[in-house]
């Protein structure tokens, strides 16, 4: 079997796997943890596809989530809509938006630090924005109503929720691989690693990095409509605030940017590790963080490739000690 | 061999029998109750001082018999923090849910109450919700959750009304009216329904400023107040930026007619006031209070000042609320989630230190809740309306 192939093969096993997790048990702590963990890694592998593929780094992917799920609550609660058509429209907006984005600061040239800050503030005045106009419902909100059905997307039960979420992830575990082994994001690696080099040999870098904001943006968005459906209630704080840019950018960087499985693993380790810290510790407040953090910053430190590269970092490092004795 | 065999057979027997009424019958069960709130980040002051409150009441619960018609059942707290997030809030129910609490008490943030009740609501786990304010929270229709407190739409309504009372009382002094409050769900709320109502009163709201959080610097806003000269400026915003607020406005030399707070962050806190007592001296908030006239009131203040914390809102209504829950679970006699709600249903739960009278819920809302006005005098928070609970007379205007 050659490498995509087994590829392919390991994200039919995975997602084979946690599918059978909702069968096997009742717990609602276990189905919550994995439909939590499901959800990081789906902003992961959003963030991962234009900040891993596409060496673009963004601090302000909360822009495109918060877009997802003020859509999937306005298309329910004022244009009276479906929640799955909902869906599509959250995901086209957010991808729509990521497009705009993309033109505006790709038109001129915007990379590294200057790309980051601005989508820093765009998520900014998106936040701002939704806490002006009434449409938003401003700084109350947007609550939508306790309605438990599958033509809803409301469900009676967490299982529900982590099949829901776990397509979401496959879809995205499948676009990765798509661009790991397409023309498309040979090209997108390319421009990552070389921009000037990528353009000489006729790649268009304007267009690939567009098509990537556009694809992360739109599973961003994805992951917004997602929030909506389960906590039924999203402000801007929670669509446009840090939190979500962070989560997003910190699960794939532990994990693994550029990689299939880093943000996977990256958010399912953040998470057992955010768990463990909170019920060892969830007695003496703010401890739990602190240690978080400073395993974090071990992961970092000693895992520069992150977690999905924990064998090429220890070959180097058993290469580099080896090279020292030779 | 056969005597020594009989012997201890008899004596094990004889043993476990006066052994097993201390572990079986005796022994007085315990009943889990699910403690949650935002004890890190963001709110995480206000979370502890929640935890606080309901840790109190459960300890003098415990001490003065437990749970009677369970046979003296002590009541178990099972922390949960929701680190000021509601997804963290709804992960802290379902663990809460499978340890086998019997009920809980939270979240204090409306926010995160909307998300832990709801995710309670799937285990018909009773949740008594101790602060969060937002009116959303009580129209769901959920049948597991109570609100011993008032909402803001209450807390808005009072505001107004007694406004337009001490104003009249006054000779109409006050004709316009500035509101600065916070951008999230509780500010924005509580301003929209207060430029609603004012207007019907004959109030002038002359403008309505909102401001991030956390904001540090208040001296734009506070320019933009000496330009629009309002009679009273209404706060609706969290302690650092009510007390950032008002600061300023005494660098600026501004003093309205009134500072008129509605659940305002500073203006009813012993904090504030020991901290700034010049800046706070006069202010009027209707918030939630305590009855003064219940000496109750004054012994749990002093013994959370022994503590050396602030007898905070936060504290006496979690503390109201985990009594609330244990006297339904009293009349329950059972741990049985829904024996508790249809307790709770019917409670009637009067032996309490807030001025709410016998409770009565309709749809899961305590329907005697009220807020008290209080007002800022000699370095003291003094209630000044309603009269049955008056401490001192109300000063208003502040300057002619």
């Amino acid at each position: 079997m050659t490498s995509g192939g087994k590829e392919l093969a390991g994200i039919f096993l995975f997602v084979a796997l946690v599918a059978g997790i909702p069968l096997a048990t009742d717990s609602g702590v276990i189905l919550n943890f994995v439909m939590m963990a499901l959800y990081a890694a789906l902003l992961a592998q959003a963030w991962n596809i234009l900040g891993g593929f596409g060496g673009q780094f963004s601090f302000g992917h909360a822009l495109f989530f918060g877009t997802g799920a003020y859509i999937q609550a306005i298309a329910q609660l004022q244009g009276g809509l479906n929640a799955w058509l909902a869906l599509f429209m959250a995901v086209a907006g957010s991808a729509g938006v990521g497009a705009l984005v993309g033109a505006l600061s790709f038109r001129y040239g915007l990379k590294g630090s200057y790309f980051a800050l601005v989508t820093l503030a765009f998520a900014e005045v998106f936040r701002i924005l939704a806490l002006s106009v009434p449409f938003t419902g401003a700084g109350v909100g947007l609550m939508l109503p306790l309605h438990e059905s599958f033509a809803n997307m409301q469900f009676g039960s967490r299982k529900g929720y982590v099949y829901l979420v776990l397509a979401f992830v496959a879809a995205a575990l499948l676009l990765t691989w798509w661009l790991k082994h397409s023309r498309f994001g040979a090209y997108l690696q390319a421009v990552r690693d070389n921009e000037d080099a990528a353009r000489a040999i006729g790649v268009n870098p304007f267009g690939v990095k567009l098509g990537a904001i556009v694809l992360s943006g739109g599973l961003m968005g994805a992951g917004g409509a997602f929030y909506v459906q389960v906590f039924q209630y999203i402000d801007p704080g929670i669509a446009y605030g840090p939190g979500t840019s962070v989560e997003a950018l910190v699960a794939a960087i532990v994990g693994g940017m550029g990689t299939l499985w880093g943000p996977v693993l990256g958010a399912l380790v953040l998470h057992v590790l955010a768990d463990l810290t909170r019920n060892l510790f969830g007695q003496l407040p703010g401890i739990n963080m602190v240690i978080y953090g400073m395993v974090l910053v071990l992961i970092v430190m000693f895992l520069p490739r992150g977690i999905a590269g924990l064998g090429a970092t220890a070959k180097s490092l058993w290469k580099k000690s080896g090279g020292r004795r030779g | 061999m056969s005597t020594r065999r009989h012997f201890m057979s008899q004596s094990a027997a004889a043993a476990s029998a006066m052994a097993f009424p201390l572990v079986g019958g005796a022994q007085p069960r315990t009943i889990k109750v699910g403690v949650l709130h935002p004890v890190t980040g963001a709110l995480a002051y206000s979370g502890q001082q929640c935890r606080v409150g309901a840790l109190m009441a459960i300890e003098d619960i415990n001490k003065a018999g437990g749970i009677k018609s369970m046979g003296g059942a002590n009541i178990e707290a099972l922390l949960g923090d929701a680190q000021s997030q509601p997804q963290a809030g709804a992960a802290e129910i379902e663990k809460m849910n499978e340890a086998g609490v019997s009920a809980v008490v939270g979240a204090f943030a409306s926010a995160i109450c909307l998300a832990t009740t709801q995710a309670a609501a799937k285990y018909n786990l009773p949740h008594v919700v101790d602060v969060g304010v937002a009116d959303q929270i009580m129209e769901r229709g959920l049948k597991n959750t109570f609100r011993f407190g008032p909402g803001y739409r209450k807390c808005a309504e009072a505001a107004v009304a007694n406004l337009h009372v001490l104003n009249m009382a006054a000779g109409k002094p006050a004709r316009t009216v500035m509101i600065v409050h916070e951008e999230s769900l509780f500010g924005t709320g509580t301003a929209n329904l207060l430029a609603r109502e004012l207007p019907g009163y004959g109030y002038e709201v002359k403008e309505v400023i909102k401001h991030a959080n956390p904001t540090r610097d208040f001296n734009n806003i506070v320019l933009r107040m000496k330009a629009v000269n309002p009679d009273i400026v209404i706060p609706a915003n969290y302690y650092n930026e009510y007390a950032l607020l008002v600061r300023t406005m005494q660098q600026q030399k501004i003093s309205p007619k009134a500072i008129y707070s509605v659940l305002g962050g500073a203006a009813s806190s012993y904090k504030f006031v020991k901290e700034f007592p010049d800046a706070a001296n006069g202010i009027i908030d209707c918030n939630h209070w305590f009855n003064p006239k219940d000496k109750r009131s004054a012994e749990l203040k002093k013994r959370v000042e022994a503590k050396g914390l602030f007898f905070s809102y936060e504290v006496f209504m979690t503390y109201t609320a985990m009594r609330l829950l244990a006297d339904a679970i009293e009349r329950a006699k059972s741990s049985d989630r829904a024996a508790i709600i249809d307790a709770l249903e019917k409670s009637t739960f009067a032996d309490h230190i807030m001025p709410y009278g016998a409770t009565k819920f309709v749809n899961g809302q305590n329907t005697g809740a009220q807020p008290l006005m209080t007002q800022v005098v000699k370095n003291d928070i003094k209630v000044i309306i309603p009269r049955e609970y008056r401490e001192t007379d109300p000063v208003f205007p502040l300057r002619a």
